[in-house]
């Protein structure tokens, strides 16, 4: 019965490399797009850091964006 | 209105919203697969050769949609210089070529055993293949271009020459003899599919949008990073 799946009748192959491929192309996709994002925001935490103190607060205080950032890293660390 | 829709609104709410995909995605995947691979029936005609049909025909819909959308966005920026837009198709335009691609590749494989070809230089296959660079040409603007308003005008420029290739994709099986079958699912009009094939493709269609949206959601994100660490040095 297990065989029967995997062959389907002969197409197993196709379906299978179609699957297969669908769900490889979507996982390395998936990761590259993760993996920017968590640099841009390293980098982000980076230019926050060089600021002084004064400007550190402006921007915290302008950006909501900025703020969430830095709870999030706040979080993970 | 306008305001509401500002990056920095989305941006908090982008959080909430993978948060949500992520809690439902599996569930949903895991659904779809034993739809797709086990309980649909195989096809009088094809066998089991038809559950690619579960990979194709959303990745090919998606695809499309990911330019009309590109298309719509292009010409709304043009008009009302939202920069907004340029971000969200920015986003989806990686989004799009996957699909576009998966769907080449997937056709391909389902071709070999159908057909007896990997491929043909027919209307449909061409025209998605032509959809294909068109999404590469877009997507090159964005990295060989410096400057934002010339990409902005360059990518826009691509979009609409682009957008002329979707009709031509849609009606490709009706307006030439193709080897590709003609649509079996309407908008308008009844579908000639099973139901017990058509929920699998819907459910199947549902995993790929809600991935799509994922991955949409972390390029928007990663942009609006991107413009305000710009802006921090601007300060």
């Amino acid at each position: 019965m297990i065989s029967n799946f995997i062959i389907m009748d002969g197409y197993g192959l196709y379906v299978w490399l179609s699957f297969g491929v669908a769900l490889f192309s979507c996982m390395v996709v998936y990761f590259k797009t993760k993996k920017t994002l968590k640099k841009y925001e390293q980098e982000f935490l980076t230019e926050l850091q060089t600021l002084t103190l004064e400007e550190k607060t402006k921007v915290l205080k302008t950006s909501k964006v900025a703020q969430q950032i830095l709870a999030t890293s706040s979080k993970v660390n | 209105m306008f305001k509401f829709f500002s990056s920095t609104n989305i941006y908090l709410i982008i959080p909430k919203l993978i948060k949500f995909i992520n809690s439902i995605f599996f569930l949903i995947l895991l659904i779809g697969l034993t739809f797709a691979l086990v309980l649909s029936p195989p096809d009088y005609l094809q066998g089991d050769s038809v559950r690619i049909m579960y990979v194709h025909v959303p990745s090919a819909w998606i695809g499309l949609a990911c330019f009309s959308i590109i298309t719509v966005l292009s010409v709304l920026n043009f008009i009302f210089k939202i920069k907004n837009f340029y971000f969200i198709n920015k986003s989806i335009a990686p989004i799009g070529l996957l699909f576009t691609c998966l769907a080449i590749v997937t056709g391909s494989l389902w071709g070999q055993p159908t057909w007896g070809t990997w491929w043909a230089w027919d209307a449909r296959l061409t025209s998605m293949l032509a959809l294909m660079l068109f999404y590469i040409l877009y997507i090159l603007t964005f990295k060989l271009l410096n400057k934002e308003e010339l990409i902005i005008k360059v990518s826009s420029f691509i979009a609409i020459i682009g957008s002329i290739n979707l009709p031509i994709i849609k009606y490709s099986v009706e307006w030439w003899t193709t080897l590709h079958q003609p649509a079996s699912i309407k908008i308008t009009g009844s579908s000639s599919i099973h139901s017990e094939m058509m929920l699998p493709l819907m459910v199947m269609l549902l995993v790929f949008l809600l991935y799509g949206a994922l991955i949409f959601l972390m390029k928007y994100k990663t942009e609006i990073i991107r413009i305000k660490k710009k802006n921090i040095n601007r300060n």
